[in-house]
């Protein structure tokens, strides 16, 4: 696989977290490099969540190296999180502030004088379609308008990394093209963005890089492009059976024609349209994740 | 790390812990009418009822009626119930309502910073509640002003004892309605009995020696030398110094439970 020329902007090897006797990260060793989009994909347990937390220095490791940008996030986290932004999967906006308070609020634990904050979240306001809202309290905003304010709040320290965890679970699909949008332009702009997502087109469509991640280890890395050709090539057929969803990968045009009378008599019988579709990174997870496919050669 | 260095990273600490403190502010002040009733209302009712009404039916031994006997308890009382409520609801509900602290936690603030400005603003606003309130017995005639500067002390260090009973709660409960429980069998009893409605002299020798552990005993006890100007010399090298050794104790164990919470 190859990897951009660049130094890593982060560097994690062989860390592993432990709760009491739960594992929640096992030797988990990754680099991420300045400009990228970078997934942690897996299923919910899967330790993203503990493992982002680690690298922006709120949940120590067990053991293992980790930095970013130079920095161990364990000992320097202050100075750490100076350059960084944190969209946590709550929104913990101050319900009592109106929206403009809030983010000047935060900008100030940024270090941030007011006078130079003031129009940067107003910036950050009209680029979110958020300054109709600007005086508004948190309590009167949708869900999205809050969501895309916990990006407003991640971007108020201009950061070098942008850490997303989660951001568009839960959100109605305009509201997530509207974030996506923000991320390609961040990364455009030269932003490193670190995502944990559930949604796998999101991971598609955002992602340069990905690993995917079950019961603490790593289960696969590289592009979804690599990921999809190295573990499930292929066409993916799906149906119904005995009220089960049944998928069959096929790694070839070939080995799905050779199939086709199977999948024809299944439909003739079940009655519920069968569908055909190339592999996409979702039968990758599904299968790295331990929900194996059929497979047809 | 040099020493340069160390001093800038305090420095940034204490401001970063000063600005957490001035985020609760903000919000207190967001709901003023609100936040501020219990402590107008609370000790109004206990002047008029117990010190007014019910001190016109006691007998007191000495020249100072009732009511200028119990008016200390009340001022002392104002920066308990302050802060104990504030480090106990008000903090869990940060903690895991509001996720306030998380949201903090993203920036370059840390636990040692959310839980040295929880600690300015309970002794701060114990302080400034206990001061109010006994500024206005002072107008009114029923306590004495000679020594009314030593109040804020007297509030801050009730503030970060107490406050810190309250943060400690938070480490023990499963869920909110788990603080009914501590307020029932620790606070209460507390609260009534150490001086503040009847003279110690009047308790059982073991309920003596108990209340001596007891931060809020030694905030009455200060208060009443302070507001009865009595003994103030002797009432602030023994109960201060005990409330502030608490204190300190109070806060080193608060840190240690309740760090993990927040960085684990």
């Amino acid at each position: 696989m190859s990897q951009p020329a660049a130094l890593p902007i982060l560097k994690a090897r062989q860390v592993g977290k432990v709760f009491g006797t739960q594992v929640a990260i096992k030797d988990l060793s990754l680099e991420i490099y300045p400009g990228e989009c970078f997934g942690l994909l897996g299923p919910n347990g899967a330790g993203k969540s503990t493992m982002i937390k680690m690298i922006y220095g709120v949940v120590s490791r067990s053991s293992g190296d980790l930095t970013v940008l130079g920095f161990d996030p364990q000992k320097d986290s202050r100075a750490l999180r100076r350059y960084l932004g944190v969209v946590m999967q709550e929104d913990a906006l101050d319900e009592a502030m109106t929206v403009r308070e809030n983010m000047l609020m935060f900008s100030r634990f940024h270090g941030i004088a007011r006078k130079e904050a003031a129009p940067h979240v107003d910036q950050l306001l009209a680029e979110l379609s958020l300054t109709a809202k600007s005086q508004a309290p948190i309590f009167a905003l949708s869900g999205g308008m809050k969501r895309r304010l916990a990006f407003v709040r991640a971007l108020i320290c201009r950061p070098k990394i942008l850490i997303l965890d989660e951001p568009t679970t839960g959100l109605d699909p305009a509201v997530r093209h509207v974030l996506w949008e923000k991320i390609r332009q961040l990364k455009s702009q030269g932003t490193t963005i670190i995502l944990t997502t559930h949604y796998m087109d999101e991971a598609e469509l955002l992602c340069d890089r990905l690993v995917i991640m079950d019961q603490g280890a790593l289960k696969g890395e590289g592009s979804p492009r690599q990921l999809i050709a190295t573990h499930c090539p292929g066409y993916i057929v799906i149906y119904q059976e005995d009220f089960q969803t049944k998928r069959h990968q096929f790694t070839s045009l070939k080995a799905l024609t050779d199939h086709l009378e199977t999948v024809q008599k299944h439909e003739s019988q079940g009655g519920v349209p069968t569908m055909m579709r190339p592999s996409n990174l979702e039968d990758v997870f599904l299968k790295l994740t331990g929900r194996e496919l059929d497979e047809h050669a | 790390m040099s020493m340069h260095s160390q001093v800038e990273s305090g420095h940034q600490s204490l401001r970063l812990s000063a600005l957490v403190a001035h985020r609760h502010w903000t919000i207190y002040r967001r709901n003023f009418w609100a936040n501020i009733s219990p402590t107008l209302v609370d000790p109004t009712l206990y002047v008029i009822v117990f010190g007014s009404w019910l001190g016109s039916q006691v007998q007191t031994q000495g020249d100072r009626s009732y009511l200028a006997f119990m008016a200390p308890g009340i001022s002392a009382m104002t920066a308990f119930f302050t802060s104990f409520f504030e480090g106990s609801y008000g903090f869990y509900v940060r903690l895991t309502y509001e996720n306030i602290y998380k949201a903090l936690m993203t920036t370059p603030v840390g636990p040692r910073e959310i839980l040295l400005g929880e600690m300015l603003w309970l002794g701060l606003k114990s302080a400034i509640m206990a001061t109010a309130v006994s500024l206005v017995l002072v107008v009114l005639g029923i306590s004495k002003p000679h020594y009314l500067y030593l109040i804020p002390l007297m509030g801050f260090l009730i503030g970060t004892s107490c406050g810190s009973i309250g943060l400690l709660s938070c480490t023990f409960v499963q869920n909110i309605n788990q603080f009914q429980s501590v307020y029932a069998w620790i606070i209460s009893p507390m609260f009534f009995v150490s001086g503040m409605f009847v003279p110690t002299s009047v308790m059982p020798d073991i309920i003596k020696k108990l209340i001596w552990m007891s931060p809020f005993y030694h905030g009455v006890q200060l208060a009443q030398g302070i507001l009865w100007a009595e003994n103030v010399g002797e009432v602030l090298l023994v109960h201060g110094g005990l409330l502030l050794v608490m204190s300190v104790a109070l806060t080193f164990w608060m840190w240690r439970r309740i760090y993990p919470k927040l960085y684990f």
